[in-house]
C-alpha cells in the first residue's frame, strides 16, 4: 500500500515553515530547566532554621505558661547541666576528638578555616 | 574550532550538571517540540504549555534517557503524549475545524504563490483528523524515518505507513477541492 517512490507532496511538506512558537518560550522553559535559580536555603538551612524556630516557641511558650518563673527555672536547669557535662574530663576528650577529626576532614573538602588563608600582606606584590 | 557536539554528548554534559549543555539541546528543538504540539492541540496556548511540559519532563527524567538512542524521538515521544493528555482532557478528537491565522505579510509575486501554497498545505494538514495530522507532522519533521515516527507514536510500524499513505490521500483531495473552489 506505502510506497517509498518520489513525491512531489513530500517535498511540499518538507518544505514547510515551522511554527513560529510564541515570544519568550525558550525563556521561560530554561528557567524551569537548566538555569533554574538556585533555592535560597539549602535543605540543611532549613532544617536549621524549623529548629530555631520551635526552640524560640517552646522559649515563649514557656515564658507565657509560667510567668517567668518556669522560664527562669528551665534556663536554670540547662545551665547546671550544660556546667556538668563540660566538667566531664571524657565528654571535654570526646568534643576534643570530634573538633580534630572535623578539621583533619575538612582539609579534604577543600575548605579551609580563615586562619590558614594568607592575610592581605602576605599576597606577593604586583609586578 | 571546535567541534559541535552531539545530543547524546550533550545529554551526558547535562547528566553531569552543565546548565549550557540542556539549553543548547533545548534551543535545538524547542521550535521542532512547539510546532508537533500546535499542529496537534491547534491552539496556541496548550501548545505552548505542551512545550514547556515537554522540556520539563525530559529535564527531570534526564536520567532515563536511553544512550545511542536518538534526543529528537525521545523528545516529541515526550511532547506527543503531553499533548495526548491535554486532548484526551478536552476530549476533541474531531480534526474538522480550521483554525484562523495570520496572514502573511505580502510580497513578490513567487513568494507570495509559494506562500499560498504552504498556506493551503497547511490548512488541509490542519484539516486532517487528528492521528493523520500528527503523523503528517512528524513526517515534516523526521522525513522518512518510519521506525523513529512509530516510536514516537507508539504505533506499529505498518500502521504509521498506513496512516501516512491515508494521510496523503486525504491531503490530495483537500489540497484538489481548495483548488477547484
Amino acid at each position: 500500500m506505502y510506497s517509498d517512490a518520489y513525491d512531489p507532496l513530500d517535498d511540499a511538506i518538507a518544505a514547510l515553515p515551522l511554527e513560529e512558537p510564541p515570544a519568550g518560550l525558550r525563556a521561560s522553559i530554561l528557567l524551569a530547566t537548566a538555569y533554574r535559580p538556585a533555592p535560597l536555603f539549602s535543605l540543611g538551612e532549613y532544617a536549621a532554621m524549623g529548629a530555631m524556630a520551635a526552640v524560640a516557641v517552646w522559649l515563649v511558650v514557656l515564658v507565657v505558661m509560667g510567668g517567668g518563673a518556669l522560664f527562669l527555672h528551665t534556663l536554670e536547669a540547662i545551665g547546671s547541666t550544660t556546667a556538668r557535662v563540660l566538667s566531664n574530663g571524657a565528654t571535654l576528650a570526646w568534643l576534643a576528638a570530634g573538633g580534630a577529626t572535623a578539621l583533619w576532614m575538612s582539609l579534604f573538602t577543600g575548605f579551609q578555616p580563615a586562619a590558614a588563608l594568607p592575610k592581605r600582606s602576605q599576597t606577593p606584590p604586583r609586578r | 574550532m571546535t567541534a559541535i557536539p552531539d545530543d547524546g554528548a550533550l545529554v551526558a554534559l547535562a547528566l553531569r550538571g552543565n546548565p549550557d549543555a540542556f539549553a543548547t539541546l533545548v534551543e535545538r528543538y524547542d521550535r521542532a517540540v512547539y510546532h508537533l504540539a500546535y499542529r496537534t492541540l491547534q491552539d496556541t496556548e496548550e501548545a505552548r504549555d505542551a512545550t514547556q511540559e515537554a522540556f520539563f519532563k525530559a529535564f527531570r527524567s534526564l536520567r532515563t534517557f536511553k544512550p545511542g538512542s536518538k534526543f529528537s524521538t525521545w523528545i516529541f515521544a515526550i511532547a506527543y503524549h503531553a499533548c495526548c493528555d491535554r486532548l484526551s482532557r478536552r476530549k476533541r478528537y474531531t480534526g474538522s475545524e480550521l483554525p484562523e491565522r495570520a496572514d502573511p505579510s505580502p510580497g513578490p509575486e513567487d513568494q507570495a504563490i509559494a506562500r499560498d501554497d504552504a498556506r493551503r498545505l497547511r490548512a488541509a494538514i490542519d484539516a486532517l483528523p487528528e492521528k493523520y495530522r500528527t503523523a503528517i507532522t512528524l513526517f515534516h519533521l523526521q522525513g522518512k524515518q518510519y521506525e523513529e515516527i512509530a516510536e514516537v507514536l507508539g504505533l506499529p510500524l505498518g500502521t504509521v505507513k498506513t496512516h501516512l499513505f491515508r494521510a496523503k490521500e486525504q491531503l490530495r483531495r483537500l489540497l484538489g477541492e481548495m483548488e477547484v473552489t
